[in-house]
């Protein structure tokens, strides 16, 4: 046999076997908005359990920033290239859904054994279920938190926010006070910064609704917007005061970042714990205060979904059904805090994060029980970049706050 | 017998112009297939209503148009802004160019210096350089508004303010983009023969006279091109916009660009960016077309 004879057996054979490969084995794509080593060590790990059960299937992780992931996961999806499963946030929900983009799992999970779905509670599945349909499973429901510097409450000799949230003093007006009295001009220091230091753009919502909602307020229900009652007026007040009056929220234009000691008081969610493992100050949590309404605790939720478009759409169910179960979910809770009740109130959870001691952590786990979601609409685009130029229009010391949330609620109005 | 050996059928120029077109195949492929195709594609998208999302598509004709043009008011203060922006960054560019160029082009003792300085934004990372700027634009903790309290001047909130957001946007974009038109400025300068200065000198010319009689009228197809380019470039900003006020405050810098990428990527309305990118096109074909109308008139 010649020797270029035996060069074709030998591509021939590597060649078929390849191709033998590709028609057993399955890979599942999977997009995310992580690059933490951490988170997707763990995610790996979840996928190689997967493979116990089904050995020719492999899934990937395709991390994509999470400013663009919107976009590049519809660009993929409109390309004919849709990945089969993906995380999803809680403002993309309901037009992904209403578009018909995402997969209906409910047989899936149903059909799995001990999956027991009724441990994720009809709050939590709200925005993820349409008639019968299931069409995500929430792995994060973190709800927003208060963010303080101990050395500095110590230092001014005052009474911590998670004191005065068990003495039940802790509100709104509180913060107030105390973020005024903690404003230090001299040393740089500013009383409270807004989420991510974004209270005036991206993060506007954010900033401003657990306020509305301590106060009886609320975005919208039904259809109609409430953003121009006086419940809403009277806490975007509240804080427009302390960006004018007391001066002691950093205010746009301005930078306080309270993760370099540059602010005494924030409202964050938990994986921000992660920025403060350098911290040169001590420092602690506490629920959201509590408004003339009583506590209003809110909650960011991000959910794995399926895509309708996917080419491996039942694999990718049980996929989906897999990561969401009981064992998995309490594995994925030291990093994202979790919508089923089993878990939350498990022992193990509150122990799930070394960076977190188990008293803080409860009072993560009494933010998820209490919390509602952040609003959100299937227009919800639309209706952001139309109340933008109106939300800006607050930011400044003479804003009429009554005429300018009126004419917010007159332009969504007809998008609600 | 005898089999007839067959010449080339095909003549030298035939052959040659195959060989031509082969040669030339390839980056022309690419052309058609990522310039032309998308183009065209654009023009037929403008044309539907479709729904990035839902993946849902339906020819409407010109009613994307239609609405933009007429029922639109969004869309009108957008192409306003995008002409203030132009009209205050192209002007500014070009004098600054020109001035630096003029300044910089003579051998002088750190003339390489500072054109260095002065080019070296150009170059910089857009991303980098619109960071840098919104913290130089603080209000209270900003460097520029330290620096002019220095001289008893409270700066405003820039980048929070609507007129002064604007006003912004346009210096910073220019001190971004002014190196390369100067680089342009300079080597025409220095293509221009010194014989002519140097005999209008000898008539008596002052600088003046020598700048507007005979340094000015030769830079024209020169000036002619840097106008186009910041003319286009200024239409097409987005990265700028994005970066330092995305859009705001009260949409007073809400330019096209941006506006077009809102409808298509966070609205998922992708016919309607369609027509209004193609609505951009045209705008700034139209422009240059003047531009060069304009110059051919003058001559």
């Amino acid at each position: 046999m010649s020797t270029i004879m035996i060069k074709r057996l030998i591509c021939a054979a590597v060649l078929s076997g390849t191709i033998a490969t590709n028609v057993n084995a399955e890979e599942l794509r999977f997009t995310v908005w992580t690059g933490s080593k951490a988170h997707l060590d763990m995610l790996n790990d979840i996928a190689e359990g997967f493979r116990q059960t089904h050995p020719d299937v492999t899934v990937r992780y395709d991390t994509i920033p999470f400013g663009d992931y919107v976009q590049k996961l519809t660009l993929q999806m409109a390309g004919g290239n849709p990945p089969d499963l993906g995380w999803l946030l809680e403002n993309s929900a309901p037009a992904f859904v209403e578009a018909g983009a995402l997969a209906d799992v409910s047989k899936t999970l149903h059909a799995t054994e001990n999956y027991n779905y009724a441990d994720f509670s009809t709050s939590a599945m709200g925005l993820w279920t349409k008639d019968d349909g299931v069409y995500g499973i929430p792995f994060s429901t973190s709800p927003f938190l208060v963010y303080y510097n101990k050395s500095l409450y110590d230092a001014a000799g005052l009474e911590t926010p998670d004191q005065r949230a068990t003495d039940g003093t802790w509100t709104w007006e509180q913060l107030k006070k105390d973020a005024a009295t903690l404003r230090n001009a001299d040393a740089g220091v500013w009383g409270y910064e807004t989420v991510d230091g974004q209270g005036y753009s991206a993060r506007v919502w954010h900033n401003l609704i657990p306020i509305i909602r301590a106060y009886g307020g609320n975005a919208w229900t039904d259809g109609t917007c409430h953003l121009d009652s006086p419940e809403a007026v009277k806490a975007i007040k509240l804080f427009h005061d302390m960006i004018y009056v007391d001066g002691s929220a950093v205010p746009p234009g301005e930078q306080g970042d309270f993760f370099s000691g540059k602010s005494a008081l924030t409202v964050t969610q938990i994986s921000r714990v992660s920025k403060l493992a350098d911290a040169n100050f001590d420092w602690g949590i506490a629920p959201l205060p509590a408004g003339p309404a009583g506590n209003a605790a809110t909650v960011g939720q991000a959910a794995v979904v399926a895509f309708a478009q996917g080419k491996n759409k039942d694999i990718a169910a049980e996929f989906l059904a897999y990561m969401t179960n009981a064992k998995n979910v309490a594995k994925m809770a030291e990093f994202f805090p979790p919508a089923r009740k089993s878990v939350l109130e498990g022992d193990a959870f509150l122990s799930s994060n070394p960076a977190i001691t188990p008293e803080q952590m409860k009072i993560v786990a009494q933010g998820i029980e209490n919390g509602s979601v952040l609003p959100s609409h299937e227009h919800f685009p639309q209706i952001e970049a139309k109340a933008r130029p109106e939300f800006d229009a607050l930011w400044s010391k003479d804003a009429d706050i009554q005429a300018t949330m009126t004419k917010l609620c007159q332009g969504i109005q007809p998008l609600l | 017998m005898s089999a007839a050996i067959k010449g080339p059928s095909l003549t030298l120029k035939a052959r040659e112009a195959i060989s031509g077109w082969l040669f030339v195949s390839p980056i022309l492929t690419g052309f058609m297939i990522f310039f032309v195709g998308p183009l065209i594609a654009v023009f037929y998208y403008s044309t539907t209503e479709w729904n990035l999302l839902s993946q849902q598509s339906h020819f409407v004709g010109m009613e994307n148009y239609v609405d933009a043009l007429t029922r639109n008011d969004t869309f009108w203060n957008v192409l306003v802004n995008s002409l203030v922006f132009a009209a205050g960054l192209v002007p500014l560019n070009m004098l600054l160019a020109l001035g630096l160029a003029l300044a910089l082009s003579r051998s002088v003792r750190g003339a390489v210096f500072f054109r260095t300085v002065f080019f070296a934004p150009v170059i910089t990372s857009a991303v980098a350089w619109a960071i840098i700027w919104t913290f130089l634009l603080q209000h209270e903790s900003g460097a520029v508004n330290r620096a002019l309290s220095v001289i008893g001047i409270n700066g405003p909130n820039w980048l929070h303010e609507p007129h002064w957001a604007m006003a912004s946007v346009i210096f910073t974009r220019v001190l971004k983009t002014v190196g390369l038109n100067m680089i342009l400025y300079i080597a025409a300068l220095q293509s221009i023969p010194r014989d002519y200065t140097e005999a209008a000198r000898l008539e008596g010319a002052n600088g003046w006279e020598i700048f507007r009689r005979i340094t000015w009228p030769l830079l024209a197809p020169t000036t002619l091109v840097i106008m186009v380019i910041t003319v286009v470039g200024s239409l097409k900003v987005f990265d700028h916009i994005y970066l330092m006020t995305g859009g705001g405050p009260q949409n007073a810098t809400l330019v096209l660009a941006f506006y077009i990428y809102e409808q298509g990527f966070k609205f998922f309305n992708t016919g309607y960016a369609s027509a209004l990118a193609v609505i951009l096109f045209v705008l700034i074909l139209a422009l240059t077309i003047l531009q060069t109308i304009l110059k051919a008139a003058r001559k």
